[in-house]
């Protein structure tokens, strides 16, 4: 567990740290200003160098997806997205609320970057007080000639408008994000053509998440050599790390991805260990729709590459969600289910149909009215639905497969004890009601 | 016809909202942003619940003249979020997070007591129209849950026993931070 | 043209399709919802998923990928191996199936689609016999949609095809699905139904039994139907159609594929303007005038008397002219058939081309297309052969003139005679035509129903309606195509294809192909009759 100087929330607890004024005080805007100074060739290739990872779940290098862009293209646009919507993800709230400028800083470099025209900045529904915050922020950096026309004397014009969306998981997904961003509902796109050649209204089009975006003015001052030496190779990087149930200090962290699941639980620069004496009963270490790991599993790292190798679908949003031995796996089991099937977009029959039916067996079971043979359901539906990849237009139905698949192994003896134990007959004359 | 079928063939009979002309024109007020009109759809949805509480059939039908849509392609998206009514509200919406952080926390119990103090369900608003319910999927405050947001304004870390304290309160709603006002545009004095 | 191997064995189709349209094409039994090759492609149904051999990432060597691939999606690239006959895209069929059978009710017995239902013929081959899902199916509302057309959503597998022809091919854009995940819904706006003129192809186009035509609903089960390839009579565009009938009674049109002419759609006046056909108003005795009043007359006798009154009539007031009224609804064998025998018999006869019903424009969809991006035209003009007869008039030659014309001169009294064909759907006589057709002393008038001018005929022939005939039409971008008769003339009428054969005094039955070889040896046109290939077997 190395340390390094706190780049991505140094501003978090000082007074005003909102105000464009503090942050240009604490060296704010400088990386953009170095940027600005640039060709956007240079900004791509220090980015590139950094191998700075996509941080909003599947760890895409961003200077890689710059790259992609048309060579001879006349409309570029950047989606930032702020849809954080994974439970339990509440780090770009964190970046948003207390430095709203450092994101906007980075949308900045990545605008210019990508020769981006307009950014749309999609902020989830939910997030209202942000809302505020960024919208003053961005006025103030309008103001100070961040944005807009010949940005710092530069030549380089870019127009940023916030885009609210209004509740529904799946525009966490850049091509549903685009969609959202048109006016529609958020429909995954089948890609090709990818957002880079084809994307918001038909232009190419970045999509980078908020947290990536922050990592820029860091990257850009401090260099890719910097960047690198941070974390272990391939996660290299300062990372914000989610902690959230039963542990004493739960909130969002800084650290380098080179540390266990252990260690962001009990660990007094993060989780602080476990609360009031209660027991590490499994771990959800990237988001629910990463999988869950046993108590026996905890020595997982938390980067890039570790995660498969506990049968998860990856790092996701390095949010965990840590639950004691009092919880009954049940009630997260249906609680993830039915988040899945809530948020299931209906576009693919698999996800669609998979994850309402996988909603009414756990919800079933967790009262006590379940059978052996849901159980075994329960592992066969999500195994066939997403470790099959390519079943479905985007990964919701991956991160739902993985989530109820992976709670289902690991918990199989606990899920089939309960069943076991329930009155035949009351499950025989439940399932007749229900008919 | 023998059997029920909802009409489609028919306008609907019961009376919503039409858009005031101040409202198109705050909606208007979005074109530049985008490069199509249709993209404003969200956005004046938005301005549309703030100024009637929900989105009826006769704001869909002129939301969809305004941008050049058809009245199905705004129903279509306006069902899709669970963020937009399409039946009234009441003017505090009670959103009551039951995401697994929030869940594992107590979520259900506070969802159980604002079920009780208000005496509404899911989607229900109270008779004098103060307050309506609803879940919400991950308010992105997992560290602090359960969560209760209430308009704009979240209450974290809410003990169910506080929960009719919290909605007694008639500043439960208030952000009390600088804020630039929804879809008034930028506060901008430059461009 | 590409080479791909398809199942192991090598296959050839065009570069750039889709693959699933290449192993539809070659005869496989791809199941699929989604695609459908008039419309844009979505990629959701996921049944149609195929293994793909890639080079592998790391090694560059050629392989059979992990992830499938929607076959709907993938375009044909020469020289690619796919395959549709392992266990992982069975598998996937089976689990996609019991996937769509979840929540669709068990109403087979009663509903419409049964015995032509892509749901129960893919669980029949694809999926299982019983449903592991023991919970409460959601149940989702019958909803009625539009004028025409009824909406189970129950039964719905959220293909979108009914949506995406609304807003591409029709350009209306009435339908759109409401809500997400497994509680989305096809619906349309309260008071803005589905209600274009081209919006019955949405109930040919669900695969399902979820919109189903009102109509038809309830009419016939679908496995007493018998069919015939026809065209529609309703324009000029000639739309190859399908004629569904039992017990020789219509029940319902269908377009079929026709890539030249109407692609796989149809229009609703075609559709459901059939219903004359069935009209207890019909002409169906053949009558002789006796003084005031008309008499029976028997078929036998019709060939022997039209050709005995009208040699006499051109010998004998060789001063007066001789009319053929050719109705744009007469199959191009009849029209010629007939022209041959009255020109044998009196040379100078004169052709007319009977009145061409017309309305303002053509309508073109999507609505508010132009040439470039027009998917399908409905003709202003009402009628499907006005072109078929004006060729014929132009190779008999010699006299001829203008429906407006005539009636000037039949007013002045100059014919002495006239043949005139109608079998128009919908009144087509003027008053001022049956006012000038009064003046003309003999008259057959062959058309199905009464009019001014049936009451002043000499001989009244009732015609057949286009169901009951055999033929060819010319449609309006001079296509010649056949269509064949799906039901037998109502009690007293004869098919009009076999009078003509017997006035021209042609021994035995008549058989429009023949008919149609012999105008070929005259007419370089009708040397090339275009026949629509068929959709593959397992198209839908």
């Amino acid at each position: 567990m190395s340390e390094y100087e706190k780049v991505l929330l140094k501003n978090v607890g000082k007074p005003n740290s909102r105000q464009l004024a503090t942050y240009v005080e604490g060296g704010g805007y400088s990386g953009a200003k170095r940027a600005l100074e640039q060709t956007p060739d240079d900004v791509i290739d220090v980015v590139k160098r950094a191998n700075l990872r996509g941080r909003g779940g599947a760890g895409f290098p961003a200077g890689v997806k710059w790259s992609f862009l048309p060579k001879d293209r006349e409309v570029t646009y950047l989606c930032v997205n702020a849809d954080e919507s994974e439970p339990p993800t509440f780090s770009n709230r964190v970046l948003m609320e207390e430095d709203p400028h450092q994101l906007l800083e980075g949308i900045l470099i990545a605008g210019y970057a990508t020769q981006a025209t307009v950014a749309y900045l999609y902020m989830r529904a939910e997030f209202t007080e942000q809302y505020h915050i960024m919208q003053v922020a961005l006025d103030e950096a309008y103001n100070a000639g961040y944005f807009g026309k010949n940005i710092q004397g530069s030549g380089y014009n870019l127009e940023c408008y916030i885009h609210r969306g209004a509740g529904a998981y799946v525009c966490g997904e850049e091509t549903g994000l685009i969609e959202s961003l048109e006016g529609k509902r958020g429909w995954p796109r089948i890609k090709p053509p990818f957002p880079a050649i084809q994307g918001a209204f038909g232009k190419p089009t970045v999509v980078n998440n908020v947290e990536t975006l922050a990592n820029l003015p860091h990257i850009i001052n401090r260099g890719a050599d910097w960047f690198l030496g941070i974390g272990p190779e391939g996660s290299s990087g300062p990372k914000l790390f989610c902690i959230s149930g039963a542990v004493k200090k739960p909130g969002c962290y800084e650290g380098a991805m080179d540390f266990s699941v252990r260690e962001l639980i009990e660990s007094d620069r993060f989780g602080g260990g476990m609360r009031n004496g209660l027991k590490v009963k499994a771990v959800m270490p990237g988001g629910i729709s990463m999988g869950i790991l046993t108590a026996d599993e905890l020595d997982m790292k938390m980067d890039f590459s570790d995660p498969a190798k506990y049968g998860l679908l990856g790092l996701g949003t390095a949010s965990a969600i840590v639950i004691d031995d009092r919880t009954d796996i049940r009630k997260v089991l249906r609680n993830v289910a039915r988040f899945f099937a809530h948020e299931s977009c209906g576009q693919c029959t698999q996800c669609r149909e998979g994850t309402s039916w996988m909603y009414k067996m756990t919800n079933r079971v967790e009262r006590g009215l379940g059978r052996l043979q849901d159980i075994e359901l329960l592992g066969e539906i999500p195994a066939k639905m997403g470790m099959m990849p390519g079943l479905s237009i985007c990964g919701l139905s991956d991160g739902a497969a993985f989530a109820i698949r992976t709670i289902v192994e690991k918990f199989r003896s606990e899920l089939e004890d309960y069943v076991r134990s329930e009155n035949d007959d009351a499950v025989r004359i439940a399932l007749e009601i229900a008919n | 016809m023998a059997w029920k079928a909802i009409d489609r063939v028919n306008a609907p009979t019961e009376e919503s909202p039409s858009l005031s002309e101040p409202l198109k024109e705050k909606i208007r007020g979005f074109f530049d942003r985008y490069p199509t009109k249709r993209a404003v759809l969200i956005p004046a949805l938005h301005m549309i619940q703030d100024d009637h509480g929900y989105v009826g059939w006769k704001a869909m039908e002129e939301v969809a003249e305004l941008l050049e849509i058809t009245p199905s392609d705004v129903f279509d998206t306006v069902s899709f979020y669970s963020h937009f009514w399409t039946h009234p509200k009441g003017e505090k919406v009670v959103m009551a997070c039951r995401s697994i952080s929030c869940d594992l926390l107590g979520a259900d119990r506070v969802l159980d007591e604002c079920k009780k103090v208000l005496g509404i369900g899911d989607h229900e608003t109270t008779p004098d129209g103060k307050y309506s319910l609803m879940t919400e999927e991950c308010l992105a405050a997992c560290d602090h849950g359960p969560c209760l947001m209430i308009n704009e304004k979240m209450h974290k870390c809410v003990d169910p026993a506080n929960v009719r304290k919290i909605l007694e309160d008639d500043a439960n709603d208030k952000l009390d931070i600088p804020r630039s006002n929804l879809y008034d545009g930028a506060n901008r004095t430059s461009a | 043209m590409a080479k791909i191997i398809l199942n192991n064995q090598e296959v050839e189709t065009r570069e750039g399709i889709p693959v699933l349209q290449a192993a539809l094409e070659a005869g496989l039994n791809v199941p699929h919802y989604c695609y459908h090759p008039g419309l844009s492609v979505v990629a959701s149904c996921r049944l149609c998923l195929m293994e793909m051999k890639m080079p592998h990432p790391k090694t560059g060597e050629l392989g059979w990928a992990p992830k499938l691939m929607p076959s709907c999606q993938t375009p044909v690239r020469d020289g690619m191996e796919v395959r549709f006959d392992s266990d992982k895209v069975h598998e996937n069929q089976e689990r996609c199936m019991e996937f769509f059978l979840l929540n669709h009710p068990l109403d087979c017995p009663v509903c419409d689609q049964a015995g032509e239902c892509h749901l129960q013929d893919y669980s029949y081959h694809f999926g299982k016999s019983e449903s592991r899902m023991v919970d409460q199916k959601h149940v989702t509302p019958k909803k009625d949609v539009g004028p025409r057309t009824l909406l189970y959503s129950d039964r719905c597998v959220m293909c979108s095809r009914c949506v995406r022809f609304c807003d591409e091919v029709a350009g209306t854009g009435e339908l759109c699905i409401t809500n997400r995940g497994s509680k989305a819904e096809i619906d349309a706006f309260p008071g803005k139904p589905l209600d274009n003129p081209m919006q019955g192809n949405v109930v040919d186009i669900c695969p399902v039994g979820c919109l189903l035509d009102k109509d038809f609903l309830f009419q016939q089960r679908v496995w007493f139907l018998k069919s015939a390839d026809s065209i529609c009579t309703g324009c000029s565009t000639g739309c190859s159609i399908r004629i569904d009938q039992n017990e020789d009674h219509v029940h319902r049109l269908k377009p079929r594929f026709n890539p030249r002419v109407n692609q796989w759609w149809m229009c609703d006046e075609g559709r459901f303007g059939f219903k004359y056909i069935h009209d207890k108003n019909r002409l169906t005795r053949l009558r002789l005038r006796r003084g005031e009043s008309f008499e029976s007359f028997r078929w036998e006798s019709l060939a022997e008397t039209v050709r005995y009154r009208f040699e006499n009539i051109a010998k004998k007031q060789s001063d007066k002219k001789i009319a053929v009224v050719l109705s744009p609804f007469l199959a191009c064998e009849e029209a010629w058939l007939l022209v041959k025998t009255i020109r044998e018999i009196a040379p100078n006869a004169t052709l007319i081309l009977g009145p061409v019903p017309t309305v303002e424009q053509d309508e073109r969809f999507p609505v508010g297309a132009t040439n470039g991006d027009t998917k399908f035209i409905i003709r202003k003009e009402k009628c499907p052969n006005r072109n078929g007869i004006e060729l014929i008039i132009k190779h008999f030659g010699g006299n001829t003139e203008t429906f407006d014309a005539f009636v000037e001169q039949a007013s002045a009294g100059e014919y002495a005679a006239a043949w005139i064909s109608g079998g128009y759907p919908t009144e087509w006589v003027s008053k001022d035509f049956a006012k000038a057709a009064g003046k003309i002393p003999f008259k057959v008038v062959h058309d199905l129903f009464g009019s001014a001018l049936t009451d002043e005929a000499t001989l009244v022939v009732p015609a057949c309606s286009f169901a009951e005939r055999d033929g060819t039409f010319v449609n309006a971008t001079g296509v010649v195509q056949p269509f064949a008769r799906a039901i037998k003339p109502p009690q007293g009428c004869k098919r009009d294809g076999q009078f003509f054969y017997e006035l021209a005094e042609l021994e035995g039955l008549y058989q429009s192909p023949t008919v149609l070889g012999m105008m070929a040896a005259e007419i370089d046109e009708f040397k090339e009759v275009y026949v629509p290939p068929q959709l593959p077997e397992h198209q839908h």
